[in-house]
């Protein structure tokens, strides 16, 4: 299981510079890692969530060609804070689950664009929010409601589940 | 267990922003290249797999449609064969039914056109079942033709059918005489499918192949002039009082489809003339 969080972390930072294309819809392509981040922070708790969001944030940066660190930072701090949470607050229900998802996103959007900024980023807020971040968000709250009926199947089919 | 998650989220933030401030005041791009190079061959290997992936699937998805379209243009090439054939068929059937038409208004005879709705092919019987009988007026022995010439006669009458003997029929005999040197004699059927022109040697000395033989008329029976067929050969059997000459019949006996049954022949001219040679 281990194993393949990691698998998931590394797979979903690399995988997104090369198959989120295939997913656009319009000029909008989810934040693959961010919705596994998210989704091992809620189950794993907040150390493996920062972990996670280090690498895959850490992964994204390299293949997407910005300044290193960037994500990074920003899906640590994600990843931590939602881990956290899901250790004090109920977050199992995908009720709750999706919404989160859609408000981490902009979450990670603002704490981007604020880390960004510090080194000179050129593009303005409203045009950034209006066309990337809010509807990556939605989109990554839509995936994320996959992501989750996947893991509940995944989850009732497992051999050995008691009844 | 807290303490321990505290230290690890600043160490992040700490490496994080060494990495930035190492960026950008150095400009150096090195721990990003180590990185790369750590994921670009697996990054290469996604992009191929999920290349490969999306070109499967393509291909697959053309050839669901080509598959599709091929089925489709086969039935169609099949319904357009079928409507081909139709179309062929009731143009041929056309064709036929407006050469008996064209005899059925020249000849000075009554006729009555008929449908050949079945035949007997063995070397025993030559026969044609044709769709009138006794209760369109059809008698025994009565003749039996096409645009190209005599078939045969009625043999046997039924209601709504009656039973024509053809000429090859082997127990089939025809006055007959041939156009030209008017030599008479006794056109025979015979087991094998042929014809064959029985006349008396002292009559025959002019025959020649690919001279016409027609009805007689003898007897009242078969209209006088009704082409029967051409001289393929002649047996010549030296002092023998009967000499034999092969006939080719102007009626391709197998391939009939209609037929006109002479109902009346009164008084009628020698038929010779009307009939064409190309009409079959």
């Amino acid at each position: 299981m281990r194993v393949l969080a990691v698998l998931a972390v590394f797979g979903g930072g690399v995988a997104h510079g090369s198959l989120a294309s295939l997913l656009r819809v319009g000029d909008v392509v989810p934040d693959i890692p961010l919705v596994v981040v998210v989704m091992l922070a809620l189950r794993r708790g907040p150390e493996f969530g920062c972990l996670a969001g280090l690498v895959a944030g850490l992964l994204q940066d390299v293949t997407t060609g910005g300044l290193l660190g960037v994500q990074a930072l920003t899906k640590a701090l994600v990843g931590f804070a939602i881990g956290a949470s899901g250790a004090r607050l109920s977050v199992t229900s995908p009720l709750v689950q999706v919404p989160g998802l859609v408000l981490l996103t902009v979450a990670e959007g603002l704490a981007r664009f604020g880390l960004l900024q510090m080194f000179r980023f050129p593009a303005p807020f409203g045009e950034l929010m209006a066309y990337q971040v809010l509807p990556q968000a939605l989109y990554n709250g839509f995936l994320g409601a996959v992501v989750v009926v996947a893991l509940a199947t995944a989850d009732y089919l497992r051999p050995g589940r008691a009844s | 267990m807290k303490t321990r998650g505290l230290v690890l989220l600043a160490g992040t933030v700490l490496l994080c922003l060494v990495l930035l401030t190492v960026q950008a005041r150095s400009q150096s791009s090195a721990p990003a290249d180590a990185l790369a190079a750590l994921t670009a061959p697996i990054q290469t290997a996604v992009a191929r797999t999920g290349h490969f992936a999306v070109g499967a699937w393509s291909t697959y998805r053309e050839w669901r449609n080509v598959r599709a379209e091929n089925v489709r243009l086969r039935d169609e090439i099949q319904r357009l064969r079928t409507a081909t054939l139709q179309v062929d068929e009731t143009v041929d059937e056309n064709r036929r039914l407006r050469l008996l038409l064209s005899l059925q208004e020249r000849l000075p005879l009554a006729t009555l056109a008929s449908e050949i709705i079945a035949r007997e092919w063995g070397g025993w019987v030559r026969s044609l079942t044709i769709g009138r009988g006794r209760h369109d007026g059809v008698t025994r022995l009565m003749a039996v033709i096409t645009p190209a010439g005599l078939v045969g006669r009625v043999v046997e009458v039924r209601h709504a059918t009656a039973i024509v003997q053809l000429l090859t029929d082997p127990a089939s005999t025809v006055g007959a005489h041939v156009v030209g040197t008017r030599t008479a004699g006794i056109l025979e059927g015979q087991a094998r499918g042929t014809m064959r022109f029985k006349f008396m040697a002292r009559d025959g000395a002019g025959l020649k192949v690919g001279d016409l033989v027609v009805a007689s008329g003898v007897g009242g029976l078969i209209p006088r002039g009704l082409p029967i067929g051409r001289i393929q050969s002649i047996d010549d059997r030296g002092s023998a009082l009967f000499h034999f000459a092969a006939l080719s019949p102007v009626v391709d006996l197998s391939r009939l489809e209609d037929v006109l049954v002479v109902m009346n022949q009164g008084g009628a001219p020698d038929l010779t003339a009307f009939f064409r040679p190309g009409d079959k």
